[in-house]
């Protein structure tokens, strides 16, 4: 019992301990063969700087169109277009400032 | 050459040498701006091309980022890369202050290409590439600069030497002729104008009629006055061309000396003539004190009312000449040394009595106050 009782409050703790990029984004673009990194270089090739790029990311999350996607025409007759998200500004944001830390290229130049 | 004459050349070439060195300035920088823009663009050609590889080299990286992080560099030149928000992604810049504002652009030796992507590879939307720019070009635009504008001053200063002269000869001629005219003229009056003053007092007045009399004494202020304005144009025709003469002078005796002169005029309108003379010196050129002198007692008396009264007031450092005349509007006084001013036309004169006064005094660094009321009368004072 006290096995179980442990194993529900690690599980519990660890959902917590993760950020709202890896709650809310993580799990869906596993299934998806582009990678979450090579989504934000394109995002990076058409936004450049960190403000443009989260107010684009932003605005697709929410406005999700084919015609403004990044992606590539084949990838949206594969996978489609994202459904529009239901998470709040609050963690939209949270998502984006870590997802942009994650991947930016500031710093890891040599 | 002229004093006046002199003065007028010396102002035309000091503005007309201002003139040319703006002109050759402007024309240097003009000169030198369009060598710059000649050295950049031939630069351009060859940064542009250093850009187009670059941007190839930052195509491959982004493809591979994060795998390969090592920022392509090149022998040639250094670069840098910055995003839209103009943020450094990263740069290899020696010199690392941009300006966002121009394609290229020369900054601490080195010059600068910014080009704007049109793929943001890595994320960046400005490419910038740097060359180390030698300075070679901007010596040789000194020399020529240095050397031909020096060349064109010279020209244009024996140019303007040539045309200052030429424009200024009839001016020269008509000036000469002048002051010869003013000269001879100013030199016959003094013969017969002598000899009048000279006639005057050697009369014997003790075997005159009381008509006789006034009559002499009218002669003699006339001619008096005549004298007064005729040293007053000495003074500005040939004396003030002189060197200055400059002794001490004992003013007291100067004093007595010029208000026995003037008794005649101060008698004629029945004036009293109040000295308070202490012994006072001063060091100075005697005909230009007298000048001064002359003046002040000459406007006190002809400006005075009949049976006013004519003050000199002498200490040492100070001299003070009052009268009780018709005096002068608060707002005249400022005007008051302007030469060919009079503020009244009833008493004769050019107006350029004052104008020598304060001439002199200004010479002798000595101040001159004057405090006037309307009706009341005039008081004049000297400090030095």
């Amino acid at each position: 019992m006290v096995k179980y009782i442990v194993m529900i409050a690690l599980s519990v703790s660890g959902l917590y301990c993760q950020d709202a990029y890896e709650r809310h984004c993580v799990e869906c673009h596993q299934e998806l063969p582009t990678s979450l990194q090579e989504m934000f270089k394109r995002y990076l090739l058409v936004y450049s700087g960190e403000q443009n790029v989260k107010a684009g990311l932003k605005h697709y999350l929410k406005h999700p169109l084919k015609e403004i996607s990044v992606m590539d025409d084949l990838f949206l007759e594969n996978y489609g277009v994202k459904e529009k998200t239901t998470l709040s500004d609050s963690d939209i944001d949270e998502a984006l400032d870590s997802y942009w830390n994650k991947f930016k290229v500031f710093n890891k130049l040599k | 050459m002229l004093k006046s004459e002199k003065k007028s050349l010396f102002r035309f070439l000091a503005l007309y040498t201002m003139m040319v060195i703006f002109m050759i300035m402007l024309l240097s920088l003009f000169y030198y701006q369009s060598q710059e823009k000649l050295m950049l663009s031939d630069q351009r050609a060859m940064l542009t091309k250093y850009a187009y590889i670059h941007t190839k080299r930052l195509k491959v990286l982004h493809h591979y980022f994060d795998e390969r992080t090592e920022y392509p560099r090149d022998p040639r030149f250094k670069s840098a890369i910055y995003d839209l928000e103009y943020m450094k992604i990263f740069s290899l810049l020696e010199e690392q202050n941009v300006r966002f504002d121009e394609e290229i652009y020369i900054i601490n030796n080195h010059i600068h290409l910014v080009k704007t992507l049109d793929e943001f590879y890595l994320g960046a939307k400005y490419l910038v590439v740097e060359v180390k720019d030698s300075g070679a070009w901007r010596g040789d635009i000194w020399k020529n600069i240095i050397g031909y504008g020096f060349l064109a001053l010279m020209f244009f200063m024996l140019f303007g030497l040539y045309f200052a002269k030429m424009f200024l000869k009839p001016m020269r001629d008509s000036i000469v002729l002048l002051d010869k005219f003013i000269k001879d003229t100013t030199h016959e009056l003094n013969t017969p104008l002598s000899a009048i003053l000279a006639n005057i007092e050697m009369m014997d007045t003790e075997v005159m009629g009381e008509k006789n009399k006034t009559k002499l004494a009218r002669i003699n202020i006339a001619a008096k006055t005549v004298s007064v304005l005729y040293r007053d144009l000495t003074y500005l025709t040939l004396d003030h061309e002189k060197g200055n003469q400059d002794e001490a002078i004992a003013l007291k005796e100067l004093i007595y000396d010029r208000t026995e002169y003037f008794s005649v005029l101060a008698q004629s309108k029945h004036l009293e003539c109040n000295l308070d003379l202490e012994e006072a010196s001063i060091t100075m050129d005697r005909r230009k004190f007298t000048r001064v002198i002359d003046n002040l007692i000459s406007n006190a008396i002809k400006y005075n009312k009949r049976n006013g009264t004519v003050g000199i007031t002498l200490r040492e450092g100070m001299l003070v000449i009052w009268d009780t005349g018709i005096g002068m509007k608060e707002e005249n006084i400022p005007f008051v040394f302007d030469r060919y001013i009079r503020f009244n036309e009833s008493e004769g004169g050019f107006g350029v009595g004052l104008s020598i006064v304060k001439q002199i005094l200004d010479e002798y660094h000595i101040s001159i106050q004057v405090q006037s009321k309307e009706e009341e009368g005039t008081r004049m004072v000297l400090r030095w």
